[in-house]
């Protein structure tokens, strides 16, 4: 008796204890939430972790077509025991119909998430419990004491699983080649991403995309700006915000979590007047040696403007298409792209910083003038135009040309660099339901 | 000190030392990011260890369960080991016997063993590579990594932690052999997987050879994780800084104030240098530090001669 009293005492020691530090949320984000998580993870009372066994909560945040969400019951039993599923700004989950509803904003959210925490850690709430059997695949014994050995050891498919096949190896070696999934929904890759690679140690042998996850399309200020004139400065700004945040995930995926923290909080107050911050911001990754010393040593990863000729992409191998250079607008503001050369990694890190600056500039100079409202905008991804998949959409097409060959960090360096949206072809529709 | 008394002193050091270095770390980070007004930098790192202490494990498809549990305390134990040979004031150690600078570099070298089977046990793919990372990183690094310690005994003429302390009282090594620090510190980043040389629980890899693990294993990974940092940064002070080695102030005081220095360092580096590509750090380690290194241990023995 007085053992059990000791354990309940200790049990809400620690539960109080752990309600002052943040919660951490393993996000399964739709392309609608993304900047909302983001935001999100600014807040002192969460963080945002890359694998779901780091996470107490599993978020399923924004608005997804129809069906299942690739992967998501598997996601939600590797959360560790005591877990919860919140929904937020999203319809009930059909494969987890317990998850807690919330709408509105991240205020509210963190509110709420506060609250659902510290009630499972005091026991008042029920912990979630696993949605799939904790059983094999496939039935298999081998025919060792240890259900090792015997003819599907070799080439057979034990548990469901192949068994590596062999494969000629950079030097000529004959080795074992891993078929493994990794995605949609994992910290080192954009959310929405699945690849299926084949591994040799660390090598990428051979590379397919895997299915597209079906969303609701983001509604941003550049694609309000394909049907109305939109302010030079609120897009140039959004601009730069755009950036800043895709910098603040490569600065995290690149082991610079703190200066990733301070990309995107200048990202979510950005104004004109911040340029001199930004630019400190950008002298501390330059001087972190992430450029030179990281993502400049890596041997491939090259998109040339046949592939992308628009946006940062197309920009830093020499392209010099931009939409801006026909707006009468930023024919006014004498804008001139910056340009790029190489179209490798750094160059694509090196066009996206100096364009912030640039972008900054603009907004600062911009005063009332408005541009685009024509039926095509240059957009922080290259060019959109009304009723056709973006032009960054290609890119995942050339994911397995760009990837083959590179080890495996060096790969996800090159997938962060690219900016990509891996849900921009999936089926999608807009608020009103007409289909893009 | 008899075993007990031993045992305790050593994990209290540990668990006290893992404390202050994570608060270190969180006050860098909230500096870095420009997270102004922030003031539970002190309260952080238990509430992340209660919640992880609440947390249930995890389990993988058929993983090498008693090596997934004992690497995390295979790790603790390396760091303890290694903290033990370091004298934390004249006449105060619990083993440095005549050989304490090699006992430290065989616990610090295991520390590769011990991440290699972290990441393989967990039978799943990024702590997989996280593993592989490792064995790449710790054997370029191991070479340098010894003979720049190893050099300190030459002064010392002796493999003792507390003689060479003391034969630094005219002149810190630091001074007496300017690469070594340099090639020491660089290397523990390595051992102590930290900063630009956190390979194996990278980010890229989604934590690496944590990313399957929950609840306590990943605390005692954690905490083992800074223990060994701490163990290498107490080293780092006992063989280039003069140890307890001080005026005015209490020797345990000055070798408080150098370990936790040289851990600022390290940690420092960690917020503000991106993580190297697992090539850069292997062409490092073999083609920079392993001929600085033995330039280093030339120079030394023709001056102690």
């Amino acid at each position: 008796m007085a053992r059990a009293r000791v354990f309940v005492g200790l049990k809400e020691t620690l539960g109080r204890l752990a309600r002052s530090g943040p919660i951490p949320v393993f996000a399964v984000t739709a392309a609608d939430a993304i900047n909302a998580v983001r935001d999100l993870g600014l807040r002192r009372e969460v963080e945002i972790v890359a694998t779901p066994r780091h996470a107490s909560v599993l978020l399923v945040a924004g608005r997804f077509g129809e069906g299942p969400i690739a992967g998501l019951s598997q996601i939600h039993d590797q959360l560790p025991l005591p877990r919860l599923t919140v929904r937020w700004n999203g319809e009930v989950l059909a494969e987890i119909p317990q998850a807690r509803l919330v709408a509105g904003d991240v205020v509210e959210l963190v509110d709420r998430l506060l609250a659902l925490d510290a009630e499972i850690l005091a026991g008042a709430l029920a912990s979630e419990s696993p949605l799939l059997p904790d059983v094999d695949a496939v039935e298999w014994r081998g025919v060792g004491p240890y259900g090792h050995g015997g003819s599907g050891m070799t080439g057979g498919t034990p548990f469901g699983r192949p068994l590596a096949d062999r494969a000629p190896d950079r030097d000529g070696l004959e080795l074992d080649q891993l078929p493994v999934s990794v995605g949609p929904w994992v910290g080192a890759l954009p959310a929405g991403l699945e690849l299926h690679v084949k591994l040799q140690g660390d090598l990428i042998q051979g590379v397919e995309v895997g299915p597209k996850v079906a969303v609701m399309a983001p509604v941003d200020a550049f694609v309000r700006a394909l049907d109305v004139p939109t302010p030079v400065k609120l897009l140039e700004v959004e601009r730069a915000r755009h950036h800043l945040r895709w910098l603040a995930d490569v600065l995290v995926v690149h082991g610079l979590s703190a200066l990733g923290l301070w990309a995107l909080r200048l990202a979510h107050d950005l104004s004109p007047s911040d340029r001199s911050e930004v630019e400190r911001l950008l002298s501390a990754v330059r001087k972190s040696g992430v450029i030179k010393l990281v993502v400049g040593r890596i041997r491939g990863g090259v998109v040339s403007p046949g592939v992308v000729g628009t946006g940062p992409i197309g920009r830093a191998a020499g392209s010099g298409d931009d939409a801006r250079l026909d707006d009468q607008s930023y024919q006014e503001l004498q804008f001139q792209p910056v340009i790029g050369e190489t179209g490798d990694t750094a160059a694509r890190w090196n066009q996206r910083m100096a364009e912030v600056v640039q972008s900054l500039d603009l907004a600062a100079r911009a005063e009332e003038r408005t541009a685009f409202g024509s039926g095509c905008v240059e957009g922080p991804r290259g060019l959109i135009v009304s009723k056709q998949p973006p032009a960054s959409a290609s890119l995942l097409e050339v994911l397995p040309t760009l990837l083959t060959g590179l080890e495996w960090g060096d790969a996800v360096s090159v997938v962060w660099s690219l900016d990509l949206d891996a849900f921009a072809t999936s089926v999608v529709l807009l608020p009103s339901g007409t289909e893009t | 000190m008899n075993a007990l008394a031993s045992v305790v002193f050593v994990a209290l050091v540990l668990l006290v030392a893992t404390y202050l270095v994570a608060v270190i770390d969180a006050t860098i980070m909230i500096r870095v990011s420009r997270g102004r007004g922030y003031t539970g930098v002190w309260m952080d790192p238990i509430a992340r260890a209660a919640r992880l202490m609440m947390q249930r494990g995890s389990r993988t498809e058929r993983p090498d369960l008693q090596v997934w549990f004992l690497a995390p305390a295979l790790l603790a134990g390396l760091g303890a080991v290694a903290l033990a040979s370091i004298p934390v004031a004249a006449a105060v150690h619990v083993a440095d016997n005549g050989a304490g600078i090699v006992l430290f570099g065989a616990a610090m070298l295991q520390v590769m063993v011990a991440v290699f089977l972290h990441g393989w046990a967990a039978n799943s793919v990024f702590p997989m590579l996280g593993a592989f990372r490792m064995a790449a990183a710790g054997m370029s690094m191991s070479i340098p990594f010894s003979l720049a310690l190893i050099t300190t005994a030459l002064p010392a003429e002796s493999l003792s932690v507390g003689a060479i302390i003391v034969s630094q009282e005219g002149l810190w090594n630091v001074v007496r052999q300017p690469l070594g620090l340099p090639v020491y510190l660089i290397t523990a980043l390595a051992f102590s997987f930290w900063g630009p040389m956190q390979l194996p629980d990278a980010a890229d890899l989604a934590g690496g050879t944590t990313a399957e693990i929950s609840g306590v294993a990943l605390l005692v990974w954690r905490v083992a994780r800074i223990g060994v940092l701490v163990a290498l940064s107490a080293m780092g002070a006992a063989a280039f800084l003069g140890g307890y080695l001080g005026p005015v102030l209490p020797g345990w005081l000055w070798m408080m104030v150098k370990t936790a220095g040289l851990a600022t360092v390290m940690v420092w580096s960690g917020h503000h240098f991106a993580r190297m590509r697992i090539e850069s750090v292997v062409f490092l380690g073999w083609t920079l530090l392993l001929p600085i290194a033995l330039v280093d241990v030339f120079l030394s023995g023709a001056l102690t001669l």
